[in-house]
């Protein structure tokens, strides 16, 4: 299996205590990336308490934005399956949705009749300032063109026609808009459906606001798109491993969480990561390494493995080289996924750094960081 | 290995035992006697000491994703909660895993069970439950809202066809028992319900609240799951709504129902605010009705969030949002809400249902049906036990306490004129032996020959906040995890779960359903044994027939 330091070829075993050498003499160790399964969030998280380090994902920036929202007014979201049987009006919001997932119109219209759902009016698609969409003649598609307008601003005009503002509709665009908050406002059950990184946080509360204001009345509820990479799944681990999800640091006795003092890409702008594990180890999902930093990557693809980096290591990639828990759409939920042909030799993600913690010299640890607890003798 | 505490008072009423003496630990096993008579390798000299069982929670939120909603939509819960003076750590990791576990075993908990495990996402309850170090655990898993359960229910299936539904449905979870929220009423919510009784109609199924928990609590029986279906009832948390409980009492037809967190529903609708206490009426119908079990769901002032897969209950909620946020989070099945939520002494209504708790418990004939539980974090968070511990078994204390309620609230309760305070055995009944007996957990909740080695020993104190906050020892099947309220070890334990028998053929029929409704194969959210990393993570429980 591939290892590398420096560039030159080099047994897995020194790798790997390399790596630890690295990590562990670190004043601000960093765990980024993060491009991996549960197992791998887990092994992460046990690390970066042991080093005192940071934890972040390669769409951290996505993750905390959603993050801060839930933890500032709360949500009403709805999982992949609701909105496949029950929506009648689906909205995208943007062309954003359907550049993430192709399959997304399919999974969210299929051709067969779904469950038994609120109200008799048939389904329908809104595109919300997007381009021309294709459902399927199932589906009848209404597209509300940007126009001299932009996104944010579309949305905030449907948000405060749907609050019962009144919009003066002189033109085309504003008339589409007005006629269609009065659709959701009729409908049993309306969706937005959105990538939180495509969105600005104002954005973002303006839409749930929407969604607030229906429930009213009606049902109603918010689909974002699930985070590339594994992106809630590891969030999600974080929050119940250590009460926070990612961008947060385990130092200093307390888990501490900060979307801006521990992204990624300032922690290293700024020199106050001295020392980086980049892990990049799920399929077609690759994220490169920020530069100026001393780094290890575990890397499960090709790309990752020609990274510029002092070590790089060969991991499995999960859910292609062995059995994974992944975050699914589908079940709007962390769901396993079987390895089609498991390749055992190739160590996981979990296996990798949970041997370089082992490696990690034990006067290091001063406290059970993950725990935020003092550390007993046992 | 054999460990013999030397000399304390041994408190086992599932023996009828309370008298001082030893207790011998052998290989992780309670024994009667040492084998060949031989000396203990660990002697502690316990005298003047309370020995007892570890404890056994029934009904817990300890994890799943649902929980995890919760941790960050209010990650300061716990500094908000510990403001109070609350025994909690201020910190958000106060309710990660890992720090669940840790204050379980302190308090000497040593099993709990999560009731709530959304059947679809099962793989991330199981995960989290596996990361709660010490403690063993169950889960029950959420039926009856799902569009299987309804279908079956409203196509007239026959008993076995529900029975190899739900057979399906735990072993596909690994879970130990059934939970039914609201059935129906959250099915109900999807067609814009807002209020959902026990006879009401689910729309497009045509189906009852009612016949939905007959039907699985039918097959729970039939399949002879030792715990019995596990009940959220309608109407949770309305004044009057001891109609519906009494209603719902009576609808399990002599057969066995356990109810969950029932102060909610030991509501009147008597007195000048329309809301009083119904716990004498409550505990009649317990009383009258051998055949069920509740756990009270005790609330106590202070912050805590509630969270819930009575998604129709948590919408209407929402309003009393305390930090002024909520999570409604229409998922499959049930969904969840979490609503934030601070009970306050002097608000008339959270102090009417504080007396309504203990009043349960206090005029329950019967203790081994009458359960502790906060419902946590719903009532209160699991940390807090203790002070409830100290109300039920010192009066003065109440009285302490009700002196901070307002007198109109004092006035609609039964509280003030109860003068009976629980003795220590009766606190091992509903925190042991009780619970276990209910889930079907003969190997604990006591300390006969051949129990689990599951031990916790608590300094006698008059203040029995302070006895039950840190035991002095507890050991976990066997072995030492917690000296003088700290953790000094830490194990990992089991997860329990029952495993009944399927035809084959609902495998095929569920496989064809998940495929077109939701594009998803059902081995996405099938537990492998594997989860936890540790190969003896799941035992399974056997069922009665």
């Amino acid at each position: 299996m591939a290892v590398n330091v420096k560039g030159e070829g080099a047994e897995e075993a020194s790798a790997v205590q390399r790596a630890a050498e690295l990590l562990g003499h670190a004043r601000l160790p960093l765990i980024g990336g993060l491009l991996t399964d549960i197992a791998g969030a887990e092994a992460a998280l046990a690390l970066a308490g042991k080093l005192g380090g940071v934890i972040d994902h390669a769409a951290g920036e996505a993750l905390s934005k959603a993050s801060r929202i839930l933890r500032e007014t709360g949500g009403c979201p709805a999982s992949q399956g609701e909105v496949r049987n029950r929506a009648d009006i689906v909205v995208l919001l943007g062309d954003a949705p359907l550049k993430r997932d192709p399959d997304l119109l399919e999974d969210l219209f299929p051709a067969e009749t779904g469950l038994p759902r609120p109200g008799d009016a048939p389904r329908k698609l809104v595109v919300l300032g997007g381009g021309k969409v294709k459902s399927g003649s199932h589906v009848p598609v209404t597209s509300i063109a940007l126009g001299k307008s932009d996104l944010p601003t579309l949305i905030a005009m449907l948000a405060a026609a749907v609050a019962g503002r009144r919009l003066t509709a002189t033109t085309k665009d504003l008339g589409e808009l007005v006629r269609l908050a009065e659709r959701l406002r009729q409908a049993a059950f309306p969706v937005f459906v959105y990538c939180p990184s495509d969105l600005d946080e104002p954005v973002l509360d303006a839409v749930l606001d929407m969604v607030r204001q229906l429930c009213i009345t009606t049902r109603a509820s918010a689909l974002p798109l699930p985070t590339p990479g594994n992106g809630d799944g590891v969030n999600l681990c974080s929050a119940w491993t250590c009460g926070l999800p990612v961008r947060t640091r385990f130092a200093q006795g307390l888990p501490e969480h900060d979307p801006w003092l521990y992204a990624t890409e300032r922690l290293v702008g700024s020199g106050e990561a001295d020392a980086l594990l980049w892990i990049d180890a799920l399929e077609a999902e690759g994220a490169k390494p920020p530069r100026g930093v001393r780094t290890v990557v575990l890397a499960g693809n090709s790309g990752a493995r020609n990274a510029a980096a002092e070590i790089v290591i060969e991991v499995a990639c999960a859910g292609r080289d062995h059995d994974a828990a992944l975050y699914l759409a589908r079940i709007s939920g962390i769901g396993m996924v079987t390895a089609a042909t498991p390749r055992m030799a190739v160590p996981t993600v979990a296996e990798t750094i949970n041997r370089i913690a082992e490696l990690v010299p034990r006067d290091l640890i001063p406290r059970d960081l993950v725990a935020g607890r003092e550390a007993r003798p046992c | 290995m054999l460990i013999r505490l030397k000399g304390g008072r041994v408190l086992d009423p599932v023996h009828a035992h309370d008298a001082v003496g030893d207790v011998l630990i052998e290989n992780g096993r309670i024994v009667a006697a040492a084998s060949n008579g031989r000396d203990a390798d660990e002697t502690y000299d316990v005298s003047g000491r309370i020995v007892m069982a570890g404890g056994v929670d029934i009904h817990s939120h300890i994890g799943g994703s649902n929980v995890t909603m919760a941790r960050l939509l209010m990650p300061e819960l716990p500094a908000l909660a510990a403001k109070g003076g609350a025994p909690i750590a201020p910190t958000p990791a106060a309710w990660g895993a890992y720090a669940t576990g840790i204050r379980y075993a302190e308090m000497g908990y040593t099993t709990v069970i999560e009731p709530a495990v959304i059947p679809t996402h099962a793989i991330e309850a199981q995960t989290e439950l596996s990361r709660i170090p010490i403690i063993d655990v169950g889960g029950l898993v959420i039926l009856g809202n799902d569009d299987f359960s309804l279908n079956l229910v409203r196509d007239g299936a026959g008993p076995t066809e529900i029975e190899d539904y739900v057979a399906w449905t735990l072993q596909h979870s690994k879970c130990l028992g059934v939970k039914v929220i609201n059935a129906g009423g959250c099915a109900a919510f999807k067609f814009n319900a807002r209020s959902f009784g026990l006879d009401d109609v689910v729309p497009a199924y045509g189906v009852t609240s009612r016949a939905i928990l007959r039907a699985l609590q039918r097959a729970v029986t039939g399949l002879g799951v030792p715990h019995p279906v596990h009940v959220h009832c309608n109407n949770l948390g309305l004044a009057g709504n001891i109609e519906t409980a009494v209603a719902t009492i009576e609808a399990a037809e002599g057969l066995p129902m356990h109810f969950a967190h029932i102060q909610f529903y030991g509501y009147g609708d008597e007195g000048p605010e329309g809301l009083s206490s119904a716990a004498p009426r409550l505990v009649e119908a317990i009383d009258a009705h051998k055949n069920i079990s509740v756990d009270i769901g005790q609330v106590l002032f202070g912050q805590t969030t509630t969270l819930s897969g009575d998604i129709l209950r948590q919408f209407d909620g929402r309003r009393a949002a305390s930090p002024k946020k909520w999570e409604i989070d229409q998922g499959d099945g049930n969904g969840t809400g979490i609503v934030p939520y601070k009970y306050r002494a002097k608000n008339f209504a959270n102090a009417v249902q504080w007396a309504i708790g203990l009043e349960i418990v206090l005029l329950a004939s019967d203790l081994w049906r009458v359960l502790f539980s906060t419902d946590h974090p719903n009532g209160a968070l699991f940390a807090r036990y203790p002070e409830i511990i100290h109300l039920l078994m010192d009066r003065g204390e109440r009285e302490r306490w009700l002196e901070r309620l307002p007198e109109a609230a004092r006035q609609v309760c039964n509280l003030p004129g109860i003068a009976r305070e629980l003795t220590l055995s009766e606190i091992a009944i509903i925190t042991r032996g009780g619970p276990a007996r209910v889930l079907g957990l003969t190997d604990r909740g006591h300390l006969g020959a051949g129990a689990v080695g599951d031990v916790a020993v608590y300094n006698s104190q008059a203040d029995k906040t302070a006895m039950f906050a840190s035991a002095d020892l507890v050991f976990k099947d066997g072995e030492l995890v917690v000296r003088d309220g700290e953790v000094v070890n830490v194990t990992w334990g089991q997860a329990f779960q029952v495993a009944p028998d399927f035809d084959a053929a609902i495998e095929r029929r569920l496989d064809r359903f998940y495929d077109r409704y939701y594009g998803v194969n059902t081995a996405n959210f099938g537990v492998p044994g594997s989860i936890a990393a540790r190969p003896d993570r799941f035992a399974t429980v056997p069922c009665l027939n």
